[in-house]
């Protein structure tokens, strides 16, 4: 462990509903720390479950709408205030966890999905401007496609799309691929099987999504009953395979 | 009638539309199942192979490539571009998310438009919905005659449904039920029956048929084991009737 000089890692984890996006993303984000790496944990998730993966007490904590100021004519609706140093912001407003890992909520918008508050489009606005030698992203969009479709997670230099080993994450999947590679350009995808038992076939799911398989983490019942209970899955006994499984995603997703 | 299905994502919705629409379909009844989710797999559910269910055209799409002249009457929709699924059920996809590029704006077909707006006479429509109450938030009021509310014994979802049920009751969307699935014991119904107060709840335990049938990209209605799942829904359907 200790500071190892890695490039920062951009990650978006993007899948159906249910699939264990924020579970993986915590975990993900959580050995990036460990490693050494400053790493932002990215929520724009409405219905927070990220949080909770990382054991952190939040549960609205939007950025405060001052922040932004009308933009140019041309550009977008809004824009930081030219004194904010995008930064600083995620310094004062992250929420650190014990590794190191800091949270940065989109802000939890209770209900109807409708126009972004100002500190929502703060949020994106801190997130787009971030310079990309300085921290690891770590980001875990809402589950479906309407985010993907606008291009929520455009930071990611790795986009990685989590599936259980069923017909409809392989359909979600292929979905999920197309709008990617329409809407944010050219991005390296990848899946990551979960949930997988001894049963099934990591690579046959990756075949017929025709991507690479970057990962693939067992099921577990310690996680399942975490989330019963609220409960962070970090470090929990019972989670020693799951934590090898995202190590190694970890290391593949460095590779991309 | 319209009966709307909703709940977090994965809880199951899918699942419980498609078994109660088959239930409702061997009951003789004239059913259409509503896929109403951007990122639609009840077909798959409903027993249509992964192939078929990949090719079908969403009523969205066929209106936007002009197949059909703009502005057409809302329950021809369904008779033109829906797919036949078991049992006698119509399967209509509404809008998958393929293309963002605003769609025409005189057809705007939307789920909730569609729910709100079109008669289907005697048919009995079960609107599967996208994730969360987006799309539901936006069904006019009192335009729906059941909302069932699926939840599985987690604290999130638990957390959607309430707000599912607060939103259904205050909208007047109907006879509200709670579909409690993916039970495995009496301490996670309590869960559920604790927080959703005086809800009627069918409870639905937890399926290894049902996570057999999603590897399979099959329906849980022609799975040999399944009975533990479908029997309680068959058994709404017969209520609902």
């Amino acid at each position: 462990m200790g500071d190892r000089a890695q490039r920062p890692l951009r990650v978006a984890f993007v899948g159906k509903g249910g699939s264990g996006k924020s579970t993986i993303a915590a975990l993900f984000a959580r050995i990036l720390a460990l490693q050494g790496e400053h790493v932002v944990a990215l929520d724009s998730d409405s219905m927070p479950g990220l949080s909770y993966a990382l054991g952190i007490d939040v549960d609205d904590a939007p950025l405060p709408d001052d922040l932004v100021v009308a933009g140019p004519k041309s550009g977008p609706e809004w824009v930081l205030r030219p004194d904010i140093d995008p930064l600083s912001l995620i310094e004062e407003y992250s929420v650190k966890t014990p590794e190191g890992v800091r949270y940065f909520q989109f802000g939890n918008t209770r209900g109807t999905w409708g126009a972004l508050s100002r500190g929502q489009h703060a949020w994106s606005e801190v997130v787009k401007q971030l310079p990309d030698s300085s921290w690891s992203l770590v980001g875990d969009l809402l589950g479906g496609l309407r985010q993907p479709m606008n291009g929520w997670g455009k930071y990611a230099e790795v986009v990685l799309i989590v599936t259980e080993p069923t017909t409809k994450g392989v359909m979600t999947a292929r979905q999920l691929a197309k709008l990617t590679n329409a809407k944010w350009g050219p991005r390296n995808i990848a899946v990551v099987v979960n949930k997988v038992r001894p049963t099934d076939d990591p690579s046959a799911i990756a075949r017929r999504i025709n991507l690479p398989l970057a990962g693939s983490v067992p099921e577990c019942n310690v996680i399942q009953q975490a989330e019963l209970e609220l409960q962070s899955p970090l470090g929990l006994p019972g989670t020693e395979d799951v934590e090898r499984a995202v190590r190694a995603l970890v290391e593949t997703a460095r590779g991309l | 009638m319209k009966i709307a299905v909703v709940g977090k994502g994965g809880v199951g919705k899918t699942s419980v539309s498609a078994v109660l629409a088959r239930s409702l379909g061997r009951l003789g009844k004239t059913v259409v199942a509503l896929d109403c989710d951007t990122n639609p797999n009840l077909a798959l559910s409903l027993g249509v192979g992964e192939d078929e269910a990949q090719g079908i055209l969403t009523m969205r799409q066929q209106v936007d490539e002009g197949e059909v002249e703009h502005a057409l009457g809302w329950d021809d929709l369904l008779d033109r571009f829906g797919t036949d699924a078991p049992d006698g059920v119509r399967l209509g996809i509404v809008n998958r998310i393929e293309n963002p590029e605003p769609s025409c704006p005189c057809c705007g077909l939307s789920p909730e438009r569609l729910l709100s707006q079109a008669n289907f006479g005697d048919a009995i429509v079960i609107g599967d919905f996208e994730a969360g109450l987006g799309s539901y938030s936006r069904v006019g009021n009192e335009k729906l005659d059941v909302t069932i509310v699926v939840i599985e014994p987690t604290p999130r979802s638990i957390d959607v449904g309430l707000r599912a049920l607060e939103h259904a009751r205050s909208h007047h969307q109907g006879l509200v039920l709670v579909v409690a699935n993916k039970v495995r014991n009496a301490h996670e119904l309590e869960m559920i029956t604790s927080a959703v107060g005086e809800a009627s709840v069918t409870v639905v335990p937890f399926s290894e048929a049902v996570v057999s049938a999603d590897r399979k990209g099959t329906s849980v209605f022609d799975e040999a084991s399944a009975d533990d799942f479908i029997a309680p829904i068959r058994q709404l359907a017969t209520s609902l009737n």
